[in-house]
């Protein structure tokens, strides 16, 4: 069914109708294919239109054939209200057609405050929120992501996860459904052949265990049929490296954040910062070559017209090939008012030097992310950067003509004292004098440095997962802190609310029942968590006082390591006793290098999935990593 | 550096379908993404921030179709203006269709202001017996109101028949009178909503 027709009226008085309205440049539409598969971004257009995962998956499910892929995303929140007020379900992009129409609809689970939005999406397309609720001839919802690598607080509302990435895993599953489908299987027939494809994990197949239980038997889950596997391991690409960097991608009208070219010229990052679950669930470390990103980034802008390039990844400065990348990227666009950019920036005048190598004249500012304020809580995190990286970068920005330079910090890490906080003014105050020496004294005054600090939230699946987090309260005690602590005015403190990130340290430790408490605060109004301006704590509260559920233990209860986590049946790769030596080497403010340029930690990623660092050329060490170089020679 | 020798076109696009939802904003931004696909020696701008050489003409609003719309570009070598226009029309999508180009002069005037006379063609859901023109019409700028005098803007009469209305105007250097706005001011009270809009000619 085509519901443009009956949306085509109420788009005039909607913001930014283009969001709503499909035929992008790019756009691929296969209106003959028997069975489709629908993917959605839980938030709107402009913030997941640009988003990679979203663009790969439709890519490999389109290059199925006879499955078509469309996209869907939530509309604004006032939309959402103007289209239950007609009557109006959620629809696809492509097709405009309902969403509960498809055959498969995929949600992905960009981080933990999309979570009552997976609601809000459910419930716009009118369909069932709990997988139980959901009939023979009801879509099949599936998750995938970053927060799938804790999926029980979602689990009730999804029929299978793919844990990982999906390239490949994602057009397999799909294919279960559809030949099952075909052959007049059941739901619970073509979800226990689901369970069974590795990479999947389907919630409803296992009983959750009471808490004594699951410490005594070593797992959360009691299968509930005997194959149900007991551990489920992350699915990896392994094709990464040698495929093309360019793929076909979506040209939006309307203005999107990350509205560019975006070419991923590696994955995974080992530099194992231990608060850090991007670095834990991508590894191993795949990199493309030179060749395949310089001829994919040439292809995609002749395919696209961006006039901005970016070239994505965790670490993207610890390409083996980057400062070959970028001069021939550089050269290949000049007089082509074409922008690179680099998201990532290494803390280290080699970062710099890159950054120059693509700031053009435009010099904006510069962000680096030292965590810590305190060589010793660095050392905590593992992340493996000195005062003397830090200072050295700051020398070669400000020469090089920026003026202006944030540092990123987190509050609340494990072993924080109000040392460490002062640290954090002392460091920024003293990356200010060295901008001030860098800089000519006549234009001394544009210098700015500002301090952003977020509030530590520990990650599933990382070492710091047993960490509780600090209290709100204590937050503010110790942001109030660190701004007493600055002197200097042209040093600014900025902080991120921490009651989201109580939200988030929920949603990121809590079990299934945690599940309820999402459901409960949906229904009372919380929706677009990560919007400031939508953030409804009331309802959150008043959501955990309803089910007798207290978030602040889940969020702020700190484990011995053998305490088995909620999500210790979902693998990384990297086994529970390397997380727990990182957690003791933390501990000791002992450091653990990154296996790209030392010797291998032992995280076991590599022996578990079959696969090793694939790097273009070996890395050579500069900065902090000489550094450790040197000291282990 | 002698100054190098710059080649400006002029090109017609039409804006329709579903794209007239767009803003002014997103057609040039669209437009320009066009012009890069189809792979044209355009100029770019020197300075801190390069960017293409192209220029708009008058903006319509959200909604507000066209069916001669127009934006001049530079080129910095000579491309036959067909081999230009399908080029274009190779990259551009359905409803924002480039269908004409001509080289201009490059002293002539921009597509902005050369044609400040605007004409469009209102479809309405059903047939109405009369249009109520209102005199003035009231408008918040920057935060300001301002009362606009109507016959300052319209040229010629605003013909109305069965279910279509049309009406020209001009824009002047103090300001202009938007087309919706005046069509909302019209209908304002009629059992009526507007089925499509759209500019059918600009003119100097």
């Amino acid at each position: 069914m085509n519901l443009w027709p009956q949306l085509e009226p109420l788009l005039l008085q909607a913001e930014r109708p283009a969001r709503y309205i499909n035929h992008e440049f790019g756009c691929v539409r296969k209106p003959d294919a028997a069975f489709r598969f629908c993917m959605i971004y839980p938030d709107t257009y402009e913030l997941g239109q640009a988003n990679q995962a979203l663009r790969i998956l439709v890519n490999v499910v389109n290059a199925v054939d006879d499955m078509a892929a469309e996209r869907a995303f939530l509309p604004a929140p006032e939309f959402c209200d103007v289209m239950r007020k007609e009557h109006l379900p959620l629809f696809s992009l492509e097709s405009c057609a309902p969403v509960n129409e498809f055959d498969v609809i995929g949600i992905t689970l960009p981080h933990e405050l999309a979570a009552t939005n997976i609601l809000e999406t459910l419930d716009l397309a009118g369909i069932g929120l709990h997988a139980s609720d959901r009939g023979e001839d009801d879509p099949f919802v599936f998750g995938g992501g970053p927060c799938a690598f804790n999926p029980e607080p979602y689990a009730p509302f999804f029929d299978a996860f793919n844990i990982g990435e999906g390239e490949e895993a994602l057009p397999e599953g799909l294919m279960i459904v559809r030949d099952m489908r075909a052959q007049g299987a059941t739901r619970s027939e073509i979800l226990h052949a689901l369970s069974q494809l590795d990479g999947w994990y389907v919630p409803s197949l296992y009983a959750w265990r009471t808490e004594q239980d699951a410490q005594a038997t070593g797992s959360w889950l009691e299968p509930l049929t005997p194959d149900a596997p007991t551990t489920i391991e992350k699915r990896i690409f392994e094709g990464f490296a040698e495929s093309p960097a360019w793929e076909p991608c979506i040209v939006p009208f309307t203005e999107v954040v990350h509205d560019r070219l975006n070419v991923e010229v590696l994955r995974g990052c080992a530099r194992g910062c231990r608060f850090c679950q991007a670095g834990m669930m991508y590894r191993p470390v795949r990199e493309r070559s030179a060749d395949n990103i310089v001829s994919s980034v040439i292809a995609g802008l002749e395919a696209t017209g961006y006039d901005e390039v970016s070239l994505t990844s965790l670490s993207t400065t610890d390409h083996s090939q980057i400062a070959e990348i970028l001069t021939r990227v550089n050269k290949a666009c000049e007089g082509k008012g074409v922008r690179i950019s680099v998201p990532s920036q290494r803390l280290d005048s080699f970062g710099v030097d890159m950054a120059e190598l693509v700031a053009g004249q435009k010099k904006g500012g510069l962000t680096f992310a030292p965590e810590a304020g305190t060589q010793r809580l660095r050392n905590v995190i593992n992340k493996n950067v000195t005062e003397d990286d830090l200072f050295g970068a700051i020398d070669a920005a400000f020469a090089a003509g920026w003026r202006r330079c944030k540092l990123y910090f987190m509050i609340g890490l494990p072993t924080e004292t109000d040392e460490d906080i002062k640290g954090i003014a002392s460091l920024a105050q003293r990356a200010y004098d060295r901008a001030k020496a860098a800089v000519p004294p006549e234009q001394r005054g544009a210098i700015r440095m500002s301090i952003s600090c977020a509030l530590f939230v520990p990650k599933a699946q990382t070492p710091f997962q047993w960490d509780g987090q600090i209290a709100p309260d204590e937050a503010i005690r110790r942001v109030n802190l660190l701004r007493n602590s600055v002197k200097y005015k042209a040093v600014d403190v900025h902080w991120h609310d921490p009651k989201t990130s109580f939200v988030e340290a929920v949603m990121s430790r809590g079990g299934r029942e945690a599940a309820a408490w999402v459901e409960q605060a949906w229904m009372r109004g919380a929706r677009f968590d990560a919007w400031t301006e939508c953030f409804n704590e009331q309802a959150w509260r008043d959501a955990a006082e309803a089910i007798g559920l207290s978030p602040e233990a889940i969020a702020q209860t700190s484990y011995e390591t053998d305490y088995v986590m909620p999500w210790a049946h979902i693998s990384t790769g990297a086994s529970q006793k390397w997380l727990a030596r990182e957690r003791r080497l933390a501990e000791r403010e002992q450091t653990t290098p990154d296996c790209t340029y030392e010797q291998c930690s032992a995280c076991g990623v590599c022996p578990h999935l079959g696969i090793d660092n694939m790097l273009a050329k070996p890395r050579v060490a500069s900065g902090s990593n000489s550094r450790v170089a040197q000291e282990g020679e | 550096m002698a100054e190098q020798q710059l080649f400006r076109l002029r090109v017609t696009f039409k804006k329709q379908g579903r794209l007239a939802l767009l803003s002014h904003l997103e057609i040039a931004r669209a437009l320009e993404r066009a012009v890069r696909r189809a792979g044209l020696p355009f100029a770019v701008s020197q300075g801190f921030s390069p960017h293409m050489k192209i220029a708009f003409g008058a903006a319509l609003p959200v909604g507000v179709g066209g069916a001669a719309e127009l934006f001049d570009l530079q080129l910095t070598q000579y491309v036959p203006a067909d081999e230009v226009l399908s080029a274009l029309q190779a990259a551009s999508v359905e409803d924002l269709m480039v269908t004409a180009c001509e080289y201009i002069e490059s002293k002539a005037a921009a597509a902005s202001v050369a044609y400040p006379i605007s004409t469009y063609r209102v479809c309405l859901s059903e047939p109405i017996d009369r249009l109520e023109i209102p005199e003035i019409i009231h408008v918040v700028r920057k935060k300001k109101e301002k009362e606009l005098c109507v016959k300052d803007f319209v040229v010629g009469d605003i013909a109305h028949k069965g279910d279509t209305v049309e009406f020209s105007l001009e824009s002047k250097p103090t300001g202009s009178l938007r087309p919706d706005v005046l069509m909302k001011a019209c209908l304002e009270g009629l059992p009526v909503h507007i089925v499509s809009f759209e500019r059918i000619a600009q003119r100097a």
